[in-house]
């Protein structure tokens, strides 16, 4: 565990992440989202700024009941852009985070990722719950006594 | 005492396309329930087609004219993305309007106490001049105009309890006294109407409950607003708007009721009355989605109508 204080975010985060355009539909981000497995992804403008993050659970929020129809129609809400219901100005951490910090944060607000941003709001990566615990397992078996389960394997 | 049950079989025609929510199956389900030996007492009758005289009383005639004029000759038609008609839904609207006059008629003609109109499509979203919400014509609201105009009645009420406010009945009677609308529906859902300050000219109550509301905010709101208001207007005749989509398992809301609580509101509505108007009351149904929660629900809608006490 003790490595794993060493590391901070850049360490751990995917770089140069897949980002979506404010005017992109719904139904290319849920393209994005079944194709990679993400769970959000970042919003960008031609500069790769930050704008905002569009998650599963915006999708999902688009859904709700409201009172303009008695059911939600699919392809009517798949068709609205992604600046209409993405999160605007998303919690953003540096590169330079230490990685406990990250893990503190990503509890904290129950997120599931956090896009990582650098000077100029520019969008460099983003990390997510797995890459923590990638980083904490990397972290630690090394240097543990191994056990017969972990050499049988 | 006897309970009329009025039903068509051009109701279970009316086809809302591939997977809609408001589908034949739901008559099925319910109509398997009232099949039953425990309904064996239940008065089955066929209604007929409502007159062009009895829906005008609350459509305009261009209104009648477009929507029999938009039933396609096959396929499906979408007057709006919930409201999909077909080749029989002409007839399935005019036999569900018409059902609620039967039963108005064989009510106040004393041939029975209450009724139950197991018809589809359902009614009360639609406007005088407006289809809407899965709704062509609004059979309660149509069958109470008819119970005033073929029947000199001087002042009828309508109760709805489904989940969504009745944007349609509210709209036909809000401007005259001789009517009375209450309902309890979720707010912020389809249609945005309903909220209490629309009170009519005093002669209409909206009750709009919070999403995860339940048997408490149900007795609250009939106990404080609605019951009173009822009995304070002296009604001669009760229909209900009976929607069971407030049910805790239906797909389209968030309000938590059971089966019980229909039964309760079902006795509240005819004790009230059993006081003013010797017990009659005509109960049409509208949503309700999940077919077991609705089967179940209506069942004991209909076994307590059944069991109204006999009045003098």
């Amino acid at each position: 565990m003790y490595e794993f204080l060493q590391y901070h975010v850049r360490d751990a985060m995917t770089v140069d992440p897949i980002a979506i355009s404010p005017k992109a539909k719904l139904h290319e981000a849920e393209d994005l989202f079944e194709i990679h497995d993400f769970n959000g992804v970042p919003v960008v403008n031609d500069q790769r700024q930050l704008l905002g993050m569009l998650t599963k659970f915006d999708l999902l929020k688009a859904f709700r009941f409201d009172s303009h129809t008695l059911v939600p129609h699919y392809n009517a809400i798949m068709e609205q852009l992604v600046e209409t219901v993405m999160t605007c100005d998303p919690v953003a951490v540096s590169p330079q985070l230490p990685l406990s910090r990250l893990l503190q944060k990503l509890v904290e607000m129950r997120t599931k990722s956090l896009p990582v941003i650098e000077e100029g709001n520019l969008l460099i990566g983003i990390i997510s719950r797995q890459d923590v615990l990638k980083a904490l397992r990397r972290s630690t078996v090394q240097r543990e006594i191994l056990t017969p389960r972990d050499r049988a394997s | 005492m006897t309970t009329l049950l009025y039903t068509h079989s051009a109701c279970q025609e009316h086809d809302t396309g591939f997977g809609h929510p408001e589908c034949a199956a739901r008559l099925t389900a319910i109509l398997n329930v009232l099949g039953t030996a425990p309904f064996a007492a239940l008065e089955w009758r066929d209604p007929p087609k409502a007159t062009s005289e009895q829906l005008t009383h609350i459509h305009s005639q261009s209104h009648l004219e477009r929507i029999l004029g938009q039933v396609p000759k096959q396929g499906h038609y979408a007057i709006d993305g919930d409201t999909i008609i077909s080749p029989s839904s002409g007839e399935a609207a005019l036999r569900a309007a018409g059902a609620v006059c039967a039963a108005v008629d064989a009510v106040l003609g004393r041939e029975a106490h209450n009724a139950f109109c197991a018809i589809r499509p359902p009614g009360h979203h639609a406007e005088p001049s407006q289809a809407m919400g899965f709704c062509l014509f609004n059979n309660v609201a149509i069958g109470a105009a008819h119970a005033r105009a073929a029947h000199a009645l001087q002042r009828v009420a309508v109760i709805d309890f489904d989940v969504h406010h009745g944007n349609g009945t509210q709209v036909a009677f809000e401007h005259d006294p001789g009517y009375f609308y209450a309902s309890i529906h979720q707010a912020h859902i389809y249609p945005g109407t309903g909220r209490r300050e629309e009170r009519g000219i005093g002669n209409i109550v909206n009750v709009p409950l919070s999403a995860n509301s339940g048997s408490a905010e149900l007795c609250q709101g009939w106990n404080q607003k609605i019951a009173p208001a009822l009995r304070q207007f002296q009604p001669e005749l009760i229909l209900i708007s009976a929607g069971f989509d407030a049910h805790h398992m239906d797909p389209l809301a968030e309000i938590n009721l059971s089966e019980d609580d229909y039964a309760w509101l079902t006795e509240e509505i005819l004790a009230v009355a059993a006081d003013c108007c010797e017990g009659r009351v005509i109960s049409v149904l509208e949503g309700g989605y999940n077919l077991s929660a609705l089967a179940s629900s209506v069942a004991i809608h209909v076994k307590t109508l059944m069991a109204a006490p006999a009045t003098t």
